[in-house]
């Protein structure tokens, strides 16, 4: 949609442009509003004082230097990265045959694609409780690599599904029946055929498919039993005390999964502007 | 050989179907199981009662916090739909070249684990917040108010700054999918710009809005983190009545029975309203 052309006369444009400008404006606010309390984090993170807020008593780098310092801190970043990681790849390995066996028809096709969304439809708080009383019940031991990490495949799943298939659909299956006329056979026919054509966008799903993971807590929360990923950790500490540093935890978090996600985007973004 | 089409998408898909039978499926199946189960001391034992259920219609807690929930989940909707219409408007009708740039502006904060999104309203709204020092230092006020945060309100607020980007970004969508030839049909039969948005413009993009309704307004029903976080007393929604259940005080049937409910009632609303919802808008943006 592009923006409305006025063509009536002089006074109809003059009250046009006012509420453009009025739009512009309220889009302006939005967008204050939006980053301000991050802005504040950010400045609070360096603020050299022993409680978290105003006034600001200086820069310092010594909570950074404590969060990133402390070996709590470090192995909550590894176990969050690798299981972001290990999840991505594995949930959109897991979506991607999903969505290239979606375009053929088998039984029970319309049953699964609600299963498919089960995971996100199922509410936050109930998506955590579930795992603790099915992997409790299971009497399976808790922690990062045993219960977390079906945890976040299952949950990042349908996202990458969701991402992946459009462009899946998309593809133009001519050039896969031309490989299969020429005699390729379907494993080759996708690795030097469908695999190239969708590559950017299976690259740009895994990537926020590791965001997804990364900023997870709930349901994290309730499965990874005494170890801890970057925001539990940072839960923990906020149930504990208001520690001085924790602004440079919420920075440090915020600062991984925006870079990561900056690039899945801008990747994407290059794959949709490729023609298909 | 090759395989038969039906037969390859039945392979395809097989992973992860059996993937979510065992780990979306089975889960919810033990759950329901579960309420019906019996929590004591000594753990929780397969049975076949309805005294979960029977409790929480009993207990006036449950009703009225389950009551407080939908009103705050409502309220946090409709706010966020105020508020992110234009915002989605306004994007929508930039020139091509600068929509993906205010499309990342809007994304970015997003872009971070909601605990760290709820977490920044304490030092904004704390008794040495942001809020406080701007109205101490503007003579405003000559001491701190301390009833910004862990209210209602603060439940409201937060909840609409975590999630208003699935408000914004559905409608978007729907917005950016108009004909911008229906608009210049609409103003050439003679309707103002007022007239062109509520008779083209609104009703096309209904799908969006109702999109971004459903989302948000399942999100707002799971909540936990935002209104145990700022939320206090008051403010607190069903999640925080359901998680103590296995944090506290270990009674795993009734925590299932408690979680029964909130799924009812969500699907039952998605039932209602989600069948023109594309969630494909929701969650990915197109």
């Amino acid at each position: 949609m592009a923006g409305s052309t006025d063509t009536a006369g002089a006074p109809a444009d003059r009250l046009g442009r006012l509420r453009a400008t009025a739009l512009s404006v309220y889009a302006g606010l939005f967008y204050a509003v939006l980053y301000l309390p991050i802005l504040l984090l950010v400045v609070l993170s360096f603020n050299d004082s022993q409680s978290i807020g105003l006034p600001f008593k200086g820069v310092t780098l010594r909570w950074f230097e404590e969060v990133l310092g402390s070996s709590a801190m470090r192995t909550s970043i590894a176990n969050s990265v690798l299981l972001g990681i290990a999840s991505s790849v594995i949930a959109t390995v897991l979506a991607l045959m999903l969505a290239l066996g979606f375009r053929n028809d088998f039984a029970f096709k319309n049953l699964l694609m609600k299963v498919v969304l089960l995971p996100i439809l199922v509410p936050g708080i109930v998506g955590g409780v579930i795992y603790l009383v099915f992997f409790g019940y299971a009497e399976l031991p808790f922690g990062v690599w045993s219960t977390a990490l079906p945890v976040h495949i299952t949950w990042v799943l349908p996202f990458a599904f969701l991402t992946l298939f459009p462009r899946v659909h998309g593809l133009d299956r001519s050039l896969e029946e031309a490989a299969a006329d020429l005699g390729a056979r379907p494993w080759v026919t996708f690795r030097r055929v469908t695999f190239p054509l969708i590559k950017p966008g299976v690259v740009a799903t895994t990537m926020f498919a590791f965001t997804l993971s990364f900023d997870e807590f709930i349901r994290t929360l309730f499965s990874i039993g005494n170890e801890r990923t970057v925001p539990v950790h940072l839960w923990s500490l906020l149930s504990d005390q208001m520690a001085p540093f924790l602004p440079a935890v919420g920075v440090v978090i915020m600062a991984i999964s925006m870079m990561v996600s900056l690039a899945g985007f801008a990747l994407s973004a290059r794959a949709d502007r490729r023609p298909r | 050989m090759t395989l038969n089409a039906r037969t390859r998408g039945t392979l395809l898909v097989l992973p992860a179907t059996l993937w979510l039978l065992l780990f979306a499926v089975a889960p919810l199946v033990l759950l329901v199981a579960m309420s019906f189960w019996t929590s004591s001391i000594f753990g929780t034992t397969p049975d076949l009662t309805l005294d979960n259920y029977r409790v929480i219609v009993e207990e006036p807690i449950y009703l009225k916090v389950l009551l407080q929930t939908l009103r705050i989940a409502v309220t946090v909707t409709l706010i966020s739909l105020l508020l992110s219409y234009p915002m989605a408007y306004f994007i929508a009708t930039r020139p091509m070249s600068r929509k993906n740039t205010f499309l990342v502006l809007l994304f970015l904060p997003f872009w971070s684990s909601y605990v760290v999104r709820t977490f920044v309203w304490l030092p904004m709204l704390g008794r040495n917040g942001l809020v406080n020092s701007v109205l101490l230092q503007l003579g405003v006020i000559d001491q701190p108010l301390e009833w910004l945060l862990y209210n209602e309100g603060t439940t409201h607020l937060a909840l609409v700054y975590v999630y208003t980007l699935f408000m914004v970004l559905p409608i978007y969508l729907s917005l950016d999918r108009i004909d911008p030839r229906l608009i210049e049909a609409a103003a050439d039969l003679g309707a103002g710009p007022w007239r062109t948005f509520r008779r083209v413009i609104l009703p096309l993009s209904m799908p969006g809005v109702l999109s971004g309704c459903v989302m948000v307004f399942l999100l707002a029903c799971g909540a936990y983190v935002t209104p145990q976080l700022v939320g206090g007393t008051t403010g607190i929604m069903f999640g925080n009545v359901i998680a103590p259940q296995y944090t506290v005080t270990n009674n795993w049937a009734l925590g299932a029975a408690l979680s029964v409910v909130l799924i009812v009632v969500v699907f039952l609303c998605l039932a209602l309203f989600g069948r023109k919802v594309r969630l494909n808008d929701v969650f990915v943006g197109g």
